[in-house]
């Protein structure tokens, strides 16, 4: 693979690798760092990745990996923590009233899933936001789809848990 | 609190499933069939779904446009940092024992006899600063190619583009591109070679010069010997692979006092940059030495450089036994 196609690799896919690892860490700088060495990484393995292989998930288990590593850190999971809470949901309050409960709840799920243990927030991340498949979260986590695939429905369950008592957005009914 | 029923608790996964969009047509039949009957999970179905949307609508989360620039542009210079300093290295077997050939995006940067060995311990790509290794050896193979075809005499021009960062000065450098212009079969001398760089008298620089050469074989220093036409060394101390490559480029050595000289009665020879080319008896040139002329092992050669016959000895019409 040629020098010339690493640039293609940079511009199709930084954008959603940065906004990857800000949602995780709630931090720019954080994010930055991560995501410059997750493409220096990719750099150096570029030329040994196979014609068919899947760049983008690919791309996603560097990225991964160097957020576990970063979060072995008690401080700096703390830190993302109080980085998510520190936000605002961005709700008029003088909005409809619908549009303030979806925003209210949005935010209450960026804090739940910042506190939800580290493999069902990578797990939920890659499924919910990147719509990843579950083969790709298991390169990422290091584990089968199977696994990848319980690792979301656990961060569903625990989240549906924390927001017990709190107002859910109306949905149509299933049928 | 009441514990849910073991009907509830059986269909919790198909639950999530089905709210998420992620269940199967058995799962959504058992979840459609139960929550009929069950106000409690048909509660519960409808917040797991309002929570999916929810989840989703987080894609349209965007970090600020300025921060993600900011974030790509840094990482454009680190990358651009990182690809002058990584060297792309394979270890290809050949007749000359294990080769080890390192490659920038600029161009090939080293070749190094490995003799037996089969890793970099002990390769002088170990030691060098600044410079990342990365072991290719898909980026190598196309080289490992050519090269393998050079010392099997199917090639006589690599033809590989150069990075000479590792030359290590600018009279060093000088000095390995003067030895490039050295053509295939062709032998001068490291007189020869100090004059074309502008040092007359400096071949003991030259000769040290090109001990470190960092890519022997392809700046060909096994073409530039001494001025009695003695072999005197190469890439430290392996003069038997000097002698290797100048024997696959057609130039016969043979023994001469602790050392090996070439048989220059058996080259066509070129004085200086003349136009022409001689026998080796022509005039006064076998009392000549090599510090001024190019011995040249066959017409082809010749031919490549585009000289002329002598007019004097006339080696068009007697040329040299092959």
């Amino acid at each position: 693979m040629g020098l010339a196609s690493f640039d293609d690799v940079v511009a199709a896919h930084h954008p959603e690798i940065y906004r990857y690892l800000r949602r995780l860490t709630w931090r720019a700088g954080e994010a930055d760092d991560l995501a410059q060495e997750t493409f220096l990484r990719a750099y150096r393995a570029w030329q040994g990745l196979g014609p068919e292989a899947n760049v983008r998930a690919w791309l996603f288990a560097i990225a991964t990996n160097l957020a576990r590593n970063h979060f072995r850190s008690e401080t700096r999971r703390r830190r993302a923590y109080v980085a998510v809470g520190d936000r605002r949901p961005e709700a008029e309050p003088s909005g409809p009233e619908e549009e303030h409960v979806f925003r209210e709840t949005r935010a209450l799920l960026d804090r739940v899933v910042a506190g939800l243990p580290l493999k069902q927030r990578l797990a939920f991340t890659l499924r919910k936001v990147h719509d990843l498949d579950y083969g790709a979260i298991g390169e990422s986590l290091e584990c089968s789809p199977d696994s990848a695939r319980a690792h979301v429905f656990q961060a569903l369950k625990k989240i549906r848990v924390s927001l017990n008592g709190h107002a859910l957005p109306t949905m149509e009914p299933t049928r | 609190m009441t514990p849910k029923p073991s009907s509830c608790r059986a269909i919790e996964s198909d639950l999530v499933a089905t709210a998420t969009g992620e269940g199967g047509a058995t799962a959504v039949r058992r979840v459609t069939e139960h929550v009929d009957g069950c106000a409690s999970c048909r509660e519960e179905l409808g917040r797991y779904r309002a929570i999916d949307t929810v989840a989703r609508g987080l894609r349209d989360d965007t970090p600020p446009a300025t921060d993600v620039q900011a974030s790509r542009t840094a990482l454009q210079a680190r990358l651009a940092d990182l690809r002058s300093r990584v060297l792309r290295y394979g270890i290809v077997p050949s007749p000359l024992g294990n080769i080890l050939v390192a490659r920038s995006e600029h161009g090939v940067t080293m070749v190094e006899y490995l003799g037996e060995a089969q890793t970099l311990s002990g390769s002088r790509l170990r030691n060098l600063v600044d410079v990342e290794t990365v072991e290719d050896s898909a980026e190598i193979a196309r080289l490992r190619d050519d090269l393998l075809d050079f010392l099997a005499g199917r090639r006589r021009d690599l033809g590989w583009r150069l990075d000479l960062r590792l030359a290590g000065s600018d009279f060093r450098r000088a000095v390995l591109e003067a030895a490039v212009g050295v053509p295939y079969g062709a032998v001068t001398s490291y007189a020869a070679i100090a004059k074309r760089v502008g040092k007359p008298g400096a071949e003991r620089a030259v000769a040290q010069a090109l001990r470190w050469n960092p890519l022997p074989i392809v700046v060909p220093c096994h073409r530039i010997v001494g001025s009695s036409g003695k072999l005197t060394g190469y890439a430290g101390d392996k003069l038997g692979l000097k002698r290797q490559l100048l024997d696959i480029e057609g130039v016969h050595t043979q023994p001469a006092s602790r050392d090996f000289r070439v048989v220059r009665e058996a080259m066509y020879v070129r004085a200086g940059e003349d136009r022409a080319y001689c026998l080796p008896t022509c005039g006064d040139l076998p009392s000549h030495t090599l510090a001024n002329l190019t011995l040249i092992a066959s017409r082809e050669g010749v031919d490549a450089l585009g000289l002329e016959p002598c007019s004097d000895c006339r080696p068009d019409l007697h040329p040299l036994a092959s």
